[in-house]
């Protein structure tokens, strides 16, 4: 039994065979043995068979994609597909094989001369030569395979049951794909907790250690791992003790709604970001969706969603939750969240930028309004009163009242057409240091207000959420933070709104009280910590929580904070 | 028998549009060449070869010389320059199919 050190990024654990993931490993050849001794004819074969797999795999992601992502992001697969059928190609190969070369070494050279061909190039056709190179390695990894001593290609969506994944890192297409029964824990030698392959892991309660560094590559396929992501280590070995306790099912789900010991409800809502994610957030027991990211809808991909993709994604989540609330989040494009196809402009510093709200309501009003035409046609399906929407990065007050026109004005063009709709709750996203001062003229205007706190702190504090070099200020937990938090839900005590959470911090266990106590009527998170925080609020006095929180807004420091809350120093 | 036709996909001929004119290409007995109008006979390429289409990096407005020689000439050199003419390519299953031949020039 040995233990290897990273940061927990899922808190759940898992069991498991390691199977290292190396889309980039070079595959190695022979040596090229004597022409003479090479069976032609089986070699022949070989290449035959081994294309006959590759290209059987290439359907199938590109259906996958397809269905997943999109047609225009599917197309890659074709293209690869014109790759290993290419006649020239096929004849070079064929003609190097009778001439006794081996089927793979074939391959790798006329690949490499293909590639040699575009390598070096600009733009697309560097992309040919990333395409060629794919290609080349789906062949050899199938002919190298039915050697039997070369890896196998690894199709992410389709691995067995109790596999840890371990890799160098992962994209979050790569997380995307995966199968979260079937995937028992992931570990990467890179990557961050707020990465957003991490929060994908998260958001399909994969255990997850991140940032491991390169002892992870002291872990060997097959070997047996346990992945404990609440103390962000790797077990290598685990004795029976500990295999016991990772296996052991996560805390009991309690499915239904909760208030504090002394009565007061509290709803926990989760975070989605996806439609795969809709089922695990309500097997959770998560009283509706919280926050529902909207940008897996637009990004890798070439042209934005039309409002019929749209509708479908939103009804499929309010059909998700019949009975509960889901609170949809309009298009957050911009910061670190690029958009090809919308051709932002380099900005010198995105998060103090064009983003948010300020796209939406200015030069991407069309594609605002066509997300709103379906918000609003979904509000007015079966389970549409549980709708609601809300607006991102918000700063002033007449960004609300543009964003509540837009909305009566798209309202107006549906009842002219004749389409059938309804007006959803509307709310704010608290997200700035802006939007916590006015949020009660917010609130007037408003259903709801929502704090997102993992961009409310970086603007506070002035400290970028992705910049390691100053994680240390990136802190909720400083005072500025929570009095920010307490200007906000104080505001809306004063109004018919309510308020909730759907930051980071509202996942944790330990700061539930203290987020009672400041008054949120709703939290929100990944899905995976819905179960921890709702036992937490079952225990939970409202009254001694308001008095926690009163203490926690006097202090001057951080560290005072954390002694009020009886915390050692922790990660923030 | 040949046509000169300009590229309209904006894409050229990379991507989506590279594959399916292969496809194409590939859907017939003829044999089908392309290249950039201006190169000339040396100029032309195996339209059945996503490597060989790929290569010629031809961008949107260029003009290309489509060559077919076999049984299916005709039908070959039609709907490969009816895809080079179409601003959207054709879609598997027919949607946003936008054919529009007015830029093919006759030839041969």
């Amino acid at each position: 039994m040995r233990t290897l050190d990273g940061v927990g990024s899922t808190p759940r654990s898992g069991v498991g065979t390691v199977r290292w993931y190396r889309p980039d490993a070079d595959l190695t050849l022979p040596d090229r043995p004597d022409p003479e001794s090479v069976d032609v004819d089986a070699e022949l074969e070989r290449y035959e068979t081994a294309r006959d797999a590759v290209r059987s795999a290439l359907r199938d992601a590109r259906d996958r994609t397809a269905e997943r992502v999109g047609e225009e992001e599917a197309a890659v697969f074709e293209a690869h597909e014109g790759f290993l059928d290419d006649p020239t190609i096929i004849e070079d190969v064929e003609t190097a094989i009778r001439d006794g070369t081996p089927a793979a070494h074939a391959v790798a050279d006329r690949f490499d001369e293909a590639v040699a061909q575009f390598e070096g190039m600009e733009g697309r056709m560097a992309e040919r030569a990333d395409d060629l190179r794919d290609v080349r390695d789906r062949l050899l990894r199938a002919l190298l395979d039915a050697d039997g001593g070369g890896p196998a290609a690894t199709d992410l969506a389709a691995l067995p049951a109790g596999t840890v994944l371990l890799a160098e890192r992962l994209t979050p297409s790569d997380t995307a794909a995966l199968d979260p029964d079937a995937i028992a824990g992931i570990a990467t030698v890179e990557g961050g907790r707020t990465s957003h392959a991490a929060i994908i892991a998260r958001s399909l309660a994969i255990p997850a250690v991140v940032g491991v560094g390169e002892a992870l590559e002291s872990i060997a396929d097959g070997e047996t791992v346990l992945v404990d992501g609440d103390a962000g280590t790797l077990v290598v070995d685990p004795d029976d003790e500990r295999r016991a306790a990772a296996e052991g099912t996560g805390p009991a789900v309690i499915s239904e709604r909760v208030a504090t010991a002394d009565g007061r409800p509290v709803e926990v809502a989760a975070n989605v970001g996806g439609e795969s994610e809709l089922d695990p957030a309500a097997e959770r027991g998560a009283d509706g969706i919280g926050l529902f990211r909207t940008e897996f809808l637009f990004i890798d991909r070439e042209a934005p969603p039309t409002e019929a993709e749209q509708y479908e994604t939103i009804t499929a989540a309010l059909s998700a939750f019949p009975e509960d609330r889901v609170v949809v989040r309009t298009l957050d494009i911009g910061g670190d969240k690029p958009v090809p196809y919308l051709d932002l402009s380099d900005e010198p510093n995105p998060f103090l930028g064009r983003r948010g709200v300020r796209l939406s309501l200015d030069e991407h009003a069309d594609l605002f309004e066509t997300q709103l035409r379906a918000l609003l046609r979904a509000a007015a399906t079966e389970h549409g009163d549980d709708l609601a929407v809300m607006f991102p990065l918000v700063t002033r007050v007449e960004e609300v009242e543009r964003a509540v026109e837009t909305v009566e004005s798209v309202a107006a063009d549906l009842a002219d057409e004749g389409v059938d709709h309804a007006v959803p709750d509307l709310g704010a996203m608290v997200e700035t240091p802006a939007a916590a001062f006015v949020a009660d003229a917010l609130a007037d205007r408003l259903d709801f207000l929502s704090v997102g706190t993992n961009d409310l702190a970086q603007y506070v504090m002035a400290a970028d959420r992705g910049n390691d070099a100053v994680a240390e200020y990136h802190d909720p937990l400083h005072p500025a933070v929570l009095r920010a938090l307490d200007r906000t839900t104080a505001a809306v005590e004063e109004t018919d709104a309510w308020v909730g959470m759907c930051g980071e911090m509202a996942g944790d266990p330990a700061l539930t009280e203290l987020l009672v106590g400041l008054g949120f009527d709703e939290l929100s998170m990944s899905a995976v910590t819905v179960p921890d925080v709702k036992r937490r609020i079952r225990e939970v006095d409202a009254d001694a929580a308001a008095s926690l929180a009163i203490d926690a807004l006097a202090c001057e420091t951080r560290g005072e904070v954390l002694d009020v809350l009886g915390l050692d120093d922790r990660e923030g | 028998m040949e046509r000169t036709v300009t590229v309209e996909p904006e894409a050229g001929l990379h991507a989506r549009p590279a594959s399916k004119l292969v496809q194409t290409a590939n859907r017939f007995d003829a044999d089908v060449s392309i290249g950039r109008a201006a190169d000339g006979d040396d100029g032309l390429v195996r339209a059945d070869s996503m490597l060989s289409v790929s290569g010629l990096n031809v961008e949107h407005g260029e003009s290309v010389r489509v060559v077919a020689e076999g049984p299916d000439a005709e039908a070959a050199l039609d709907a490969v320059c009816d895809l080079l003419t179409s601003p959207v390519e054709e879609d598997a299953d027919g949607k946003e199919t936008e054919t529009d031949g007015d830029d093919t020039e006759d030839a041969s």
